[in-house]
């Protein structure tokens, strides 16, 4: 107890240079803001998306003796997918229905919240956020629920959508001063995707955006956005149209759908939207992580937000008017014609999903998915986590306009990690996985890439050329991106495995 | 977002999944179980019940909230193995032990498989009930063109590299029929690579490839003993002709495809 106690302090004081700032609830928006070393206060480690530490104790030279901090069991059947969380020395993670509160130094279970019993898809929980003390949570069937950090007792718990119609939630919610910002899943039915913001502290709800107008569906917001604080907007991907396979029912380019936009956080205001996959009939979301830096692009200094897309497109944006800047297939790619003025992708309609079938590049599962990218900013490389697959389509008549409407079966993929150069959109080297892909990337500082393997290797690289300097056969399928955190002078890093979080850090005394 | 899983069960008799499924589900179907079928017990309905939950939490991700297929995981409603199910004896297993690759194992309780597994069956006998809808049959492989199909497999396609029509793929359209052999043709998912292995002693051994990685290479002998070592120890060469299939994909058109298809399905 009295340990527990010593290093809060300790940390404290790090945070804010007296210990007398204790009294305060973290993470505040200035924590939000500017995450210390000791800190991973939101589901991608900072507002950016970049997943991308400063932290360089482990580098490319002593990566070789990593070895294990502590394992935590989770004891669950369900694959962590969850992003943990560091506040304040506790991490917080999640699987459906379950949040765990674990000492960051030792492995120890603080507290362990369970949700009941529902009828939610239990497909995947990619972590809680945190605000003042409290911890937020997303049930497979539509629930905020807020923790108290301390305790995991529930503080408040309200309905963000009907479960019965076929809405369930798997994301980390995405907090931005007082609004805690959700997104919804849902495949298997026509309905209206949207987000909503809730007040931090009482739950009460500030706002709704809807992705289609209401005689249109589709456009889940299924994963966590990001936020440029300049621009007080905030970035999220949504999902593809509904019905899935087909699209008889809804000529168009589907506005809003497989896009990415740009939202006012304080009133759910589009500013803008980029189209990623217009009119797509493949089930390719675009809610692939929005990813913001900063830098020269062609000469000229811009703020952009680049993301690898599922179908198998890389697009770079100017963040402030959502224009394109690049757009470029970064794996196989056989559904377009090519782009169109404003740099989308023109879909190929001989490409449709038809009644004998369609052979397409990707797969239904994408050239990549929810696994996090990383940006290197030293050597401007998106690292992601990709896969070059290729599926038949089909959809006829008979499937009907609801939910589905057709179907698609894959026929052969390989993962591959590729390392995109984001002013060209050339690929600077690529790192064969097996199969395929299963975890996210996580960059350092000192010029590592710490990811994980179709094998269930746990895997650390040289970001410089994607050669690996470290393995651990974690002995399940690595789900997670992993993150990395320093306390006490130690630097770890989290990869998640099955139900259980491995931590790994370097033997004492090594330099 | 890729694993899948099906589900386990043991539902009483095929027979009694028909009708239960058809009260459940349609009110069309209900009103031909009234007519026709005995009444579902309050128990199997009970089951049936917990079974979409459980299907609903675990499953429907993959299999579509109605087994009838959803994101990568293939429609139950039309599978082979769900039809020859008898009280979870084939369901059980893949559930239990997973598809390498595909979908992890799950351990239910035999509770909550026998539920699932009522859920299915039951999904099966609506599906069954209602005709159209989701799936790939037979008579939709039927577009392409034999002459065609025969050239391309002799020329262009260049599967007579490695392939006779007289030879291993003599009967083939017997042994796979529809999307199964198409799947087949494109490329064989349960092919095996083979590896010669030279060892430091300088012995040769050979084997089929179990495990590669970056690190590992593992391979099952002709008597069924595994052995492995680290790659950096050894000289190996691996043989897997059957990724020659993947280097045709940029090249296929779907028209060439359909055309081996109507080919193939020649080879009776």
């Amino acid at each position: 107890m009295m340990n527990t106690w010593k290093s809060k302090v300790c940390v404290w004081t790090l945070a804010f240079g007296s210990a007398s700032a204790a009294v305060a609830q973290l993470p505040d928006q200035a924590t939000l803001l500017h995450p210390g070393a000791d800190s991973w206060p939101t589901y991608h480690g900072d507002y950016t998306g970049q997943r991308h530490s400063k932290l360089t104790q482990i580098t490319p030279k002593n990566v070789g003796s990593l070895t294990l901090a502590w394992a935590f069991q989770t004891r669950s059947q369900m694959e962590l997918k969850s992003s943990p969380l560091l506040v304040d020395g506790i991490l917080y993670f999640s699987v459906p229905d379950s949040v765990f509160a674990v000492d960051a130094r030792s492995g120890h279970l603080v507290w362990h919240y369970t949700y009941p019993p529902n009828k939610g898809s239990h497909i995947g929980q990619r972590g809680v956020a945190a605000y003042k003390g409290s911890i937020y949570f997303l049930s497979p069937d539509c629930h905020l629920v807020a923790l108290d950090a301390k305790t995991g007792k529930e503080r408040w718990r309200v309905e963000i959508g009907d479960v019965a119609k076929g809405y369930w939630t798997s994301m980390a919610p995405l907090v931005v001063g007082n609004h805690v910002m959700v997104g919804v899943s849902g495949d298997f039915d026509n309905l209206r995707g949207y987000m909503k913001s809730f007040d931090a502290e009482t739950g009460k709800e500030q706002w709704t955006w809807y992705s289609t107008p209401a005689d249109r569906t589709g456009g889940m917001t299924w994963m966590t956005g990001t936020y440029d604080p300049d621009l007080n907007l905030v970035y999220w991907g949504t999902g593809n149209p509904t019905p899935v396979l087909t699209a008889v029912t809804r000529p168009g380019d589907g506005a809003n759908t497989c896009s990415i936009v740009a939202l006012n956080p304080d009133t759910g205001q589009l500013a803008w939207s980029f189209s990623v996959s217009p009119h797509d009939t493949h089930d390719w979301d675009a809610t692939e992580v929005p990813v913001l830096i900063d830098g020269p692009f062609q000469g000229q200094q811009k703020k952009m937000l680049i993301q690898a897309s599922r179908n198998g497109y890389f697009v770079v944006l100017d963040r402030t008017n959502g224009k394109s800047l690049l757009t470029t297939p970064y794996s196989p790619v056989n559904w377009s014609l090519g782009l169109d003025k404003d740099g989308r992708p023109i879909p190929n309609p001989a490409k449709d999903p038809a009644p004998d079938g369609r052979l397409i590049a990707p797969d239904e599962g994408g050239a990549t998915n929810f696994r996090s990218p990383s940006f290197d900013p030293k050597t401007g490389l998106l690292i992601v986590p990709a896969r070059e697959a290729y599926s038949i389509y089909f959809s006829k008549p008979a499937d009907g306009t609801y939910g589905w409407s057709g179907a698609d079966y894959g026929v052969w993929e390989k993962g591959v990690l590729k390392a995109i150069d984001y002013r060209t959109g050339k690929i600077r080297w690529e790192h064969e996985t097996g199969v395929s892909t299963t975890s996210g990337i996580l960059t350092t500082d000192s010029g590592i890439t710490f990811t994980g393997d179709f094998h269930d290797n746990a895997l650390a690289l040289n970001t410089a050329d994607g050669k690996t300097l470290w393995h651990a056969n974690t002995g399940a399928m690595i789900s997670t991106s992993p993150t990395t955190y320093e306390l006490d002078g130690r630097q770890y890093v989290l990869t998640g495995s099955g139900g259980v979080l491995f931590a790994w850090t370097l033997p004492e005394g090594t330099k | 977002m890729r694993r899948v899983m099906l589900l386990c069960g043991g539902l009483a008799v095929a027979a009694a999944a028909a009708w239960i499924g058809e009260s459940v589900s349609s009110p069309r179907a209900e009103v031909h179980a009234a007519q026709a079928a005995p009444a579902a017990t309050p128990e199997m309905l009970a089951k049936i019940a917990e079974g979409s939950s459980q299907f609903q939490q675990k499953c429907s991700f993959c299999h579509g909230r109605d087994a009838g297929g959803g994101e990568t995981g293939p429609d139950l409603t039309r599978s082979k193995l769900v039809l020859e199910d008898v009280n979870g004896n084939k369901i059980g297993e893949v559930v239990r032990t997973g598809r390498a690759g595909k979908m992890p194992p799950f351990d239910l309780s035999s509770a909550e498989m026998d539920a699932i597994a009522a859920f299915i069956h039951a999904q099966q006998a609506k599906a069954k009930a209602e005709g159209g809808r989701r799936g790939v049959n037979v008579e939709d492989l039927q577009t392409g063109n034999v002459a065609e199909g025969k050239a391309y497999f002799e020329g262009a396609g260049t599967c007579a590299k490695c392939h006779s029509a007289t030879g291993d793929l003599a009967h083939i359209a017997t042994k796979y029929q529809g999307l199964q052999l198409e799947q087949h043709m494109l490329y064989p998912r349960d092919a095996k690579s083979k590896a010669t292995v030279t060892l430091p002693s300088g012995q040769v051994v050979s084997g089929t490839v179990q495990l590669h990685d970056e690190f590992f290479l593992g391979i099952v002998l002709a008597d069924g003993t595994y052995r492995s070592w680290p790659v950096d120890k050894i000289k190996y060469t691996i043989d897997a002709p059957h990724e020659a299939h993947a280097k045709l994909f940029p090249h296929y058109t779907d028209a060439d495809i359909h055309n081996l298809m109507a080919y193939l399905q020649t080879l009776r």
